[in-house]
C-alpha cells in the first residue's frame, strides 16, 4: 500500500466501484430482458385467445343465420354464411400458426378443422338446401331437417368444447408466466438494493484510505515548509511513503539543504569581498589625492579580482601616461619651437612659391602657344601623310611596271645570249675554214719550194719555172699572212663574244637580282603604305590629343592663377600658424607644470 | 747560187738548193731506241724508212714547238761508203735565197758540219738578213753515227 503511487491508488479505488456498478447493471439488464420477453409471450397468448374467440363468433354467426333462414326463408339471411365460414377458417389457420411451438394446442386445432368442414357440409348446407326446396310457404320443418339441425348442434358443441379447451390451456400458460415474472421482479429488487449498499460501503472505505494516504504526507510537508520559512535551521519534511509525495518531500529536503549551503557560502564571499573592496578603496583614494604609487594586490577570476586587475592596469597606464605626458610636454615645447622655425621657413617658401606660380603661369601660356603651333604642324603632317599615301600607291604601280620591264629585259638578255652562242659557233666554223686555208697555203708553200728545187735541177730550162715557183711562194706567204690576220681577228672576236656572253650572264644575273630587289622594295612599299594608311587615323588622334592639350593648357593657366592666389593665402595662414605655435609653446609650459604635481615614482 | 734558208735557234742557216731533194711537211716519226738524242726517229717516205736528224738538237739549242713552217728536208749524204737518204728537221724554213759567190770561210771549226759564211743581204721576202752560214751535208753525220744508222741497210 505504501509503495503504490497516488495515481495508482485512485485508479484502483474508483476502478473497484465502477466494476461493482457494471456488474449490477449487467444483472439488471438481463432481468429486464427476461421481463420484456415475458411480456411478449403474454401478448402472444392473448392473440391466440382472440383468434379462438373469432372462430367461436363466426360459428355462432353461421348457426344463427341458418336458423333465421329456416324460419323465414329469406335468401338475404344466408348471404353472410359463406363469408363467416371463410373467416372461421382464416382465424383457425392464424391460431395454428401462432401456436406452432405448442404440440398439444396444435393437435386440438388440427382436429377442429375437419370438424368445421364436416359441420358445414353435413349440417348447414343440407338444412339450407332442404328449406330452399320446401319453398316459400312449404313445410318448414321436416324430419330430415330436424336430424340435420340436431347433428349440426352436436358438431357445434364439440367445436365449442375444443375451443374452450384451447382457451383454458392458454390461460393456464398465462398464469404460469405471470408468477415467473413476479419472482423475477422480486429477485431484481433484492439485487439492486444489495448492490447499492455494497457500492456505498466500498466508496466510503476507499475514500478513507485515500484521504489518509494523501493528507498525512502533505501535512508533514507543509509543516516543514512553514518551519523553514520561519528560518528554523534543520527543518526537514518526514518521508512517509514512496509515492509522488514522498519524492516531493525528498526533493524539498534536498532544496532546503542546498539553500542553507548557499547562504553560508554567500556570507563567506561577502566578508572576502568587503576586505578586497577596502584594499581597493585605499589605493583609489591615494590615487585621488594624486599619489599614483599605490599597488593593487587583488587578483582573481571574480568580478572584484578583475576589477583589481583592471585598476592595476589603469594605474599602470595612468603612470605611464603621466610619464608620457611629462615627456610629451617637453617634446611639445621643443617641437613648438621647431615648428615656429619651420613656419618662418615655410613662410619664406610660400612667398617663393607664389613667385614660382607666376613663372609657371608664364610658362603655361608659352606652352599653350606652342601647342597651338604644334596643332598647325600636325595638320600639315596629316596632309603630308595623305600625300605620302597617294605617292606610295603611285610608286607601287611604277614598281610593278618596272618589274614587268625587268622581266622583259631578262628575256631579251636570254635571247642575246642565245644569239651570241650562235655567233661563237659560226666563228668556230670560220676557224675550221681557216685551218683548211692554212693547210692549203702550207701545201702551196712546200709545193713552191719543191718547184724551185726542181727548176734548179733543170738548170737553164727551169729558169722560167723558177720565177713561177717564186710567185707561187709569195702568194702562199700572203695567204698565210692574211689567214693569220683573219685568225687573230677571229680570236679577238671570239674572246669578245665570250666576254659578251659572260657580261650578258652577269647582266642577266644583275637584272634578276634587281627584279628581286624591286619586288622586295614593292613589298616594303606596300607595307609602308599600310603603315602610312594606319598613320592617318593616329595623326587624327594626335590632333585631337593636341586640341585637348590646348584646352588643358588654358585650364592649367587658370588653375595656376588660382594656385597663385592660394599661395598668397598660404603665406597668410602660415603667419597665423606662427602665432598659434607661440600660443602652443605657452600651453606646453602650462602642461608641464600641471603634470609635475603628480607623484609617479616611489 | 741558190740556197734554202732556215733557222737554228735565232740564227739563219742554209743548204745549197742543189743538195736538197725535196721539202716535206713534218710528219709523225717512229722513235729509234738507242739512237743519239739528235735523231728523233724514222720517217715513213712512201714505205721507205729514212732516218731524220733534228738540226736544233744537233746544234745544242733547245727545239721550239713544231710550227707550220717546220719542214723535213730530204737529202742524200755520203755515209758508209755511198749516198744515203737522210731527213733534216729544220725550223722556220724561210724560203729560197740567191746569194753571190763571195763566201768566206767561217774560220772557227766549232762543229764539223758548219760551212762557209755569206754576208748579210736582202733575202727572200725583202727583209734584210744578217749573216748566213751554209751547212755541209757531207759532214753532218759523224762516221760512227753514220755506221750506226746505216750499217744494217744494204746498198
Amino acid at each position: 500500500m505504501h509503495n503504490l503511487s497516488i495515481k495508482n491508488k485512485l485508479t484502483i479505488g474508483f476502478g473497484a466501484i465502477v466494476a461493482i456498478i457494471l456488474f449490477l447493471l449487467t444483472l439488471a439488464y438481463n432481468n429486464f430482458a427476461r421481463l420484456s420477453q415475458a411480456n411478449a409471450w403474454d401478448r402472444h397468448t392473448l392473440e391466440v385467445l382472440l383468434e379462438t374467440n373469432h372462430v367461436a363468433t363466426s360459428v355462432l354467426q353461421v348457426q344463427s343465420a341458418t336458423r333465421g333462414y329456416l324460419l323465414t326463408g329469406h335468401e338475404t339471411l344466408i348471404a353472410p354464411i359463406h363469408n363467416e365460414y371463410e373467416n372461421a377458417g382464416k382465424h383457425l389457420r392464424r391460431a395454428r400458426e401462432l401456436t406452432a411451438d405448442n404440440p398439444a394446442q396444435q393437435e386440438r386445432l388440427r382436429q377442429l378443422e375437419p370438424m368445421l368442414v364436416t359441420w358445414m357440409d353435413k349440417a348447414i348446407t343440407p338444412q339450407i338446401d332442404m328449406r330452399r326446396a320446401a319453398g316459400k310457404d312449404g313445410q318448414s320443418i321436416s324430419p330430415e331437417t330436424e336430424t340435420a339441425v340436431l347433428a349440426g348442434t352436436g358438431s357445434v358443441a364439440t367445436i365449442r368444447q375444443l375451443l374452450g379447451e384451447t382457451a383454458a390451456e392458454e390461460s393456464r400458460l398465462l398464469e404460469q408466466r405471470r408468477q415467473e415474472t413476479t419472482a423475477l421482479r422480486n429477485s431484481m429488487n433484492m439485487l439492486l438494493s444489495g448492490g447499492a449498499v455494497v457500492c456505498v460501503l466500498l466508496a466510503v472505505l476507499i475514500g478513507t484510505v485515500l484521504v489518509r494516504a494523501i493528507s498525512r504526507p502533505l501535512t508533514s510537508l507543509s509543516e516543514a515548509a512553514r518551519n523553514f520559512g520561519r528560518g528554523t535551521q534543520g527543518a526537514r519534511a518526514e518521508v512517509l511513503s514512496n509515492d509522488e509525495l514522498g519524492a516531493m518531500a525528498l526533493e524539498f529536503n534536498r532544496m532546503a539543504q542546498a539553500i542553507e549551503d548557499s547562504q553560508a557560502k554567500e556570507q563567506a564571499d561577502n566578508l572576502a569581498l568587503r576586505a578586497k573592496v577596502d584594499a581597493l578603496l585605499d589605493v583609489v583614494s591615494k590615487a585621488a589625492r594624486g599619489d599614483l604609487t599605490g599597488i593593487v594586490t587583488i587578483r582573481g577570476e571574480d568580478a572584484v579580482g578583475r576589477l583589481g586587475e583592471g585598476l592595476a592596469t589603469m594605474l599602470g597606464n595612468l603612470r605611464s601616461l603621466l610619464n608620457n605626458v611629462q615627456r610629451a610636454g617637453i617634446q611639445v615645447a621643443s617641437s613648438a619651437t621647431q615648428i615656429a622655425a619651420s613656419a618662418r621657413q615655410q613662410e619664406a617658401t610660400g612667398i617663393e612659391q607664389a613667385q614660382t606660380s607666376v613663372e609657371v603661369l608664364a610658362t603655361t601660356k608659352e606652352i599653350s602657344a606652342n601647342t597651338a603651333e604644334l596643332l598647325r604642324t600636325m595638320e600639315e603632317a596629316t596632309e603630308v601623310a595623305d600625300y605620302t599615301t597617294s605617292a606610295t600607291a603611285d610608286a607601287q604601280d611604277k614598281l610593278k611596271h618596272m618589274d614587268h620591264t625587268m622581266q622583259q629585259m631578262v628575256n631579251a638578255t636570254d635571247s642575246i645570249g642565245a644569239k651570241l652562242a650562235a655567233l661563237s659557233e659560226k666563228a668556230s666554223n670560220i676557224n675550221g675554214v681557216l685551218t683548211t686555208i692554212t693547210k692549203v697555203a702550207d701545201q702551196t708553200n712546200i709545193l713552191s719550194l719543191n718547184a724551185a728545187i726542181e727548176a734548179e735541177k733543170a738548170g737553164e730550162a727551169g729558169r722560167g719555172f723558177s720565177v713561177v715557183a717564186t710567185e707561187i711562194r709569195r702568194l702562199a706567204d700572203q695567204t698565210s699572212v692574211s689567214t693569220w690576220d683573219i685568225e687573230q681577228m677571229l680570236k679577238e672576236m671570239q674572246s669578245a663574244v665570250s666576254a659578251s656572253v659572260m657580261g650578258m650572264d652577269k647582266f642577266a644575273e644583275e637584272i634578276r637580282r634587281n627584279v628581286g630587289e624591286a619586288r622586295h622594295v614593292a613589298e616594303q612599299l606596300s607595307g609602308m603604305m599600310d603603315q602610312v594608311r594606319k598613320l592617318a587615323p593616329r595623326f587624327d588622334l594626335v590632333l585631337q590629343g593636341m586640341q585637348s592639350q590646348a584646352v588643358g593648357a588654358s585650364q592649367i593657366s587658370g588653375t595656376m592663377m588660382q594656385l597663385s592666389d592660394a599661395s598668397q593665402q598660404t603665406v597668410e595662414s602660415l603667419k597665423a600658424t606662427s602665432e598659434a605655435v607661440h600660443q602652443l609653446q605657452y600651453a606646453a609650459g602650462d602642461l608641464q607644470q600641471s603634470v609635475a604635481t603628480f607623484a609617479v615614482h616611489e | 747560187m741558190k740556197v734554202l734558208v732556215f733557222h737554228i735557234g735565232r740564227e739563219r742557216y742554209a743548204l745549197p738548193l742543189t743538195a736538197v731533194l725535196r721539202v716535206l711537211p713534218v710528219a709523225r716519226l717512229k722513235p729509234l731506241p738507242g739512237a743519239p738524242h739528235y735523231v728523233p726517229g724514222l720517217l715513213d717516205l712512201h714505205g721507205e724508212p729514212v732516218p731524220v736528224v733534228d738540226l736544233s738538237r744537233l746544234a745544242g739549242t733547245p727545239p721550239s714547238a713544231v710550227r707550220y713552217d717546220t719542214r723535213i728536208l730530204l737529202l742524200d749524204v755520203p755515209a758508209a761508203g755511198r749516198l744515203r737518204r737522210l731527213g733534216l728537221k729544220a725550223e722556220r724554213v724561210a724560203g729560197i735565197a740567191d746569194i753571190d759567190a763571195q763566201l768566206r770561210d767561217g774560220g772557227v771549226a766549232a762543229a764539223p758540219w758548219l760551212g762557209r759564211v755569206a754576208a748579210g743581204s736582202a733575202g727572200a721576202g725583202g727583209e734584210t738578213s744578217c749573216m748566213l752560214q751554209l751547212i755541209e751535208p757531207a759532214r753532218l753525220l759523224a762516221p760512227e753515227v753514220a755506221i750506226e744508222l746505216f750499217a744494217g741497210v744494204p746498198a
